[in-house]
């Protein structure tokens, strides 16, 4: 069963704090996080799928998975002091890689990568108590050419067909974004209207006109990981989405959101 | 330049050099390596002299131009802060 859906912002500021932030602004993000795991404890549920996009942390230029699932026993990951290790609901990680292949989806899978902030910084805040299981899913979002938005929408619809056929209650998170560029001169610059766009879209559940926007417009737009979006959304469908934050900070827009599927 | 994406493929070429980023970003080890003798770390490694130069100098220009990955040369260099002023985070 597929109950609950939402999207997190994952920017590693929000964990480490540095003196560069504003305070109130991170303080009101990890209050939007805190609903969140009210929500998750109130669904229930038996195991949280996660799809985010390794930032060069398991996957480097040896090998590069467009699209990749979790299916050891358990993964953990390392960020300076921050150390994490998550237990996989490795029945539901089977049933997605064998599932989603006979779907027509060539998936990679990983019984031993290692787990990057993308996946931990929004469970850190997120995580229901007591603690459920995961499936980290992976969508290649930094290392180009990297999979059409219209190819992560599709791989959603599939992932929401296979999770809604599975006994367990399963919540699906898509970590990351909004609108930030890490590493380049646009730094100091996000998009936040494109962002505020978007959400107004989502909030009329027009979900789906993420899936026609091309890998250049992300780009551009300091978007490359709504990939992860997109492929939460394929699952989705038209449902509107419940904006709980959107917190334009002087790097990132960060955004925390949830659907009902 | 403008019409150029933020995040290019990352040329064959800079294989070496992204490998060296990549290990200061995520390889604890190397990066201390790197930070008791950053000359030896990145022989370790086969970073040409050029390469080299540009890390030592800390010039990202220089490095993307030599096909470095910008989120790797961001990362590599919050790590390698993060390892010499532990003590710049969580201010609250």
């Amino acid at each position: 069963m597929l109950v609950g859906a939402f999207a997190c912002a994952h920017t590693p500021q929000l964990l480490a704090r540095p003196g560069t932030e504003d305070r109130d602004l991170v303080l009101r993000v990890h209050a939007a996080f805190a609903r969140v795991k009210r929500r998750l404890e109130a669904l229930r549920v038996d195991a949280l799928a996660i799809v985010a996009g390794d930032h060069v942390e398991a996957f480097f230029l040896d090998a590069v998975p467009a699209l990749a699932v979790y299916v050891g026993t358990e993964c953990a990951g390392t960020f300076g002091r921050y150390r994490y290790r998550f237990p996989i609901h490795e029945p539901l990680a089977r049933s997605i890689v064998e599932q989603g292949v006979e779907r027509g989806f060539d998936l990679f899978y990983t019984q031993q990568a290692p787990l990057d902030y993308a996946f931990y910084v929004p469970l850190h805040f997120t995580m229901p108590e007591p603690a459920v299981p995961i499936v980290p899913l992976h969508v290649n979002v930094y290392l180009p050419p990297q999979p059409t938005p219209r190819r992560c929408y599709e791989w959603g619809r599939a992932l929401g067909e296979i999770l809604r056929a599975r006994p367990e209650r399963v919540a699906f998170m898509a970590s990351g974004g909004m609108s930030h560029f890490p590493g380049t001169d646009r730094y100091a610059s996000p998009e936040f209207e494109y962002d505020r766009r978007l959400l107004d879209a989502l909030k009329d559940g027009r979900g789906r006109e993420l899936a026609a926007v091309t890998g250049e417009e992300l780009d551009k737009m300091g978007n490359i990981e709504l990939r992860t979006w997109a492929t939460l959304l394929g699952a989705l469908g038209d449902a509107k989405a419940d904006v709980y934050c959107y917190e334009p900070s002087w790097h990132h827009g960060n955004a925390v959101v949830e659907w009902v599927p | 330049m403008n019409d150029q994406p933020h995040y290019r493929f990352p040329p064959a070429s800079a294989y070496r050099l992204n490998r060296c980023l990549f290990a200061l970003k995520s390889d604890d080890g190397f990066r201390a390596r790197f930070v008791k003798d950053a000359r030896a770390a990145m022989g370790e490694l086969g970073l040409d002299a050029a390469d080299a130069a540009a890390l030592l100098r800390g010039d990202r220009d220089a490095l993307l131009a030599r096909g470095a990955h910008p989120y790797l040369v961001f990362m590599a260099d919050l790590r390698l802060r993060m390892e010499r002023e532990p003590v710049s985070f969580e201010f609250f």
